[in-house]
């Protein structure tokens, strides 16, 4: 499967993340890796999954490398309807109000123009005990095999 | 041929410089110098112990020692052990990441009385820095003066109830001594309006969690521009909480003229309010948060003031400067990781465009650092200090020198 990996990131912990996701699937598949600062909306592929690795900051605030994309976004308002994309976040549950909202509102911003996601979108707590990668891969392997189904029925 | 970059610091710029620097060129020989035998400066003895999720980014500099293959050498300290004329002389870039670990003075009368502490210096004894000095009886009424990060950090741990610390990393000295504090009112005053306090608004959400305290907000006012706004908005929503007896009072507009104590300890501190009425009020501690300035071995003020680019951080030819030692001591992680990647492709111009003499000796130049502290040395500490924590900590830090460097050196010969 053609995957395109995106990541939105603030401290370099998404990117990081991002990196190993790509080294646990590109054995598989073939996977491009971009921080969303250098993604366009108009590179919105059907034939692609669009996995996506998004933090949240501050306030609950996109992460500083995904702001330009979700502008970008608005502005084009494209339809996605023929897209579709995963999402995985990570967040503080130490700031409980807005804990993950990067992603989620990452994830709706997508949808409103239309995209599928596939699958749940699965949280890490920076907080919490786990290691992000060991919910990560698991989520990557998950999707990569509901996505085959999808993506094929699409195209 | 390799080139050879040393940085010194190994805090949060200096590990992004060096994993900007080696991601772009994997063949570059980076070393990354600290005072400590410990990495991470300021992620381990800045960050507070109960905001362990903000420490996460340690995973991605142990990846940078461990598969970038940037050097750790710890326990040197430049402008002692080593010049930084023979740093420059032995590699072919010099970075300053040192930070600024002095605590800015208030400059007004009264402040060398006894109870007067400094925001940096008790961090550093609460958070177990090895050269801290021992923690104070700060008594039962404590004034914080500032309204940055770290007032609040302070405001926030001093509040807490021990409960409240589980998870962190705060030691058994600290945790006893804030459990038997018996402070009972903290009052955190700023200089400027509420809508110019240099807080983030996430960091007065959080307070509204606290387990034990009355929360009074004074005078916040209002503001028509966003930032300001949603200050306010977030003092207005903790203004009222209440879950214990210990107040918490936020008081704005005031500026500091004098602190008064009899016999040589503080028991009043004197602010002029914006109306210039003269405000007094009773407290045994006085802590001043109001930022921090170079300390230590380097000439730090006269380097960045006579910079080549100062914007960038180039200093002179091959000697350049980044985060809070280049910029003052404004800006947080993030913002010290985009400062870090600028100055990287930087430096990788200028690398590329300078002659190619003679190979660099990096840190070959120096056989006298015997006492160096390598990558693998600290492992062994963070093995000790992580294997077997109290159920309520994640990490028991080891807070001595000489406890870390017997450590470090437990499984070397002896250097003959």
């Amino acid at each position: 499967m053609k995957i395109m990996l995106l990541y939105g990131t603030e401290t370099g912990n998404a990117e990081m993340l991002a990196e190993d996701i790509m080294a646990e699937l590109e054995g598989e598949h073939e996977v491009e890796c971009r921080n969303l600062s250098d993604f366009e909306p108009a590179e919105f592929d059907a034939g692609r999954l669009h996995m996506i690795v998004c933090s949240t900051y501050g306030d609950g605030e996109l992460p500083a490398s995904a702001q330009p994309f979700a502008e970008a976004l608005k502005a084009a308002a494209p339809s996605l309807s023929d897209i579709h994309f995963a999402i995985f976040g990570l967040g503080d549950s130490e700031y409980e109000e807005t804990f993950n909202f990067g992603s989620k509102g990452l994830a709706e911003l997508l949808m409103s123009y239309g995209a599928v996601q596939v699958g749940e979108r699965v949280t890490h707590d920076a907080s919490g005990s786990d290691m992000a990668e060991d919910l990560a891969f698991p989520w990557a392997a998950g999707i990569v095999a509901l996505a085959g189904e999808k993506i094929g029925e699409a195209a | 041929m390799s080139r050879a970059v040393a940085i010194v610091g190994s805090g949060p710029s200096g590990c992004y410089l060096a994993q900007a620097l080696l991601k772009a060129d994997p063949q570059l020989r980076v070393d990354i110098l600290d005072r400590l035998p410990v990495p991470y400066g300021l992620v381990r003895y800045g960050v507070a112990a109960d905001h362990q999720g903000t420490k996460a980014v340690i995973r991605q500099f142990e990846r940078l020692f461990e598969r970038q293959g940037a050097g750790f050498i710890g326990n040197v300290v430049v402008g002692e052990d080593v010049s930084l004329d023979e740093l420059r002389q032995a590699y072919d870039a010099v970075v300053l990441a040192a930070g600024l670990s002095g605590d800015r003075a208030l400059g007004i009368p009264g402040e060398h009385l006894e109870g007067v502490h400094r925001a940096g210096h008790l961090t550093r004894a609460l958070y177990e820095h090895p050269d801290a000095e021992p923690l104070p009886e700060l008594g039962r009424h404590v004034v914080i003066m500032g309204n940055g990060n770290v007032a609040i950090d302070l405001l926030r741990l001093l509040a807490k109830t021990p409960a409240e610390l589980a998870g962190s990393d705060l030691g058994a000295g600290p945790t006893a001594w804030l459990e038997g504090s018996g402070i009972e009112t903290i009052d955190i005053i700023g200089r400027s309006p509420a809508a110019d306090a240099k807080f983030d608004a996430v960091m007065i959400k959080e307070l509204a969690k606290l387990e034990g305290v009355t929360i009074d907000v004074v005078g916040a006012g209002a503001s028509d521009e966003e930032e300001g706004a949603k200050k306010i908005a977030a003092l207005d929503a903790i203004h009222g909480h209440k879950t214990g007896g210990r107040r918490v009072t936020f008081r704005f507009g005031l500026t500091p003229i004098r602190l008064e104590g009899d016999g040589g300890r503080i028991d009043e501190a004197v602010f002029r309010n914006v109306d210039g009425e003269t405000v007094s009020l009773p407290c045994s501690a006085f802590i001043t948060a109001i930022g921090f300035e170079a300390a230590g071995g380097l000439p730090r003020d006269e380097l960045v003031g006579s910079a080549a680019e100062p914007e960038l951080g180039v200093l002179a030819d091959g000697l350049y400067a980044t985060g809070w030692f280049r910029r003052g001591p404004r800006g947080t992680i993030p913002d010290n990781r985009a400062d870090a990647q600028l100055l990287a492709a930087r430096i990788l111009a200028d690398l590329e465009a300078s002659d190619t003499g003679p190979e660099k000796p990096g840190r070959h130049a120096f056989p006298q650092w015997t006492a160096a502290v390598c990558y693998d040395d600290w492992k062994r500490i963070d093995a000790a200090e992580t294997a077997s924590p109290p159920q309520d900590r994640c990490r028991v830090k080891i807070p001595s020198r000489e406890a870390m460097l017997a450590l470090a050196r437990q499984t070397k010969e002896p250097d003959l």
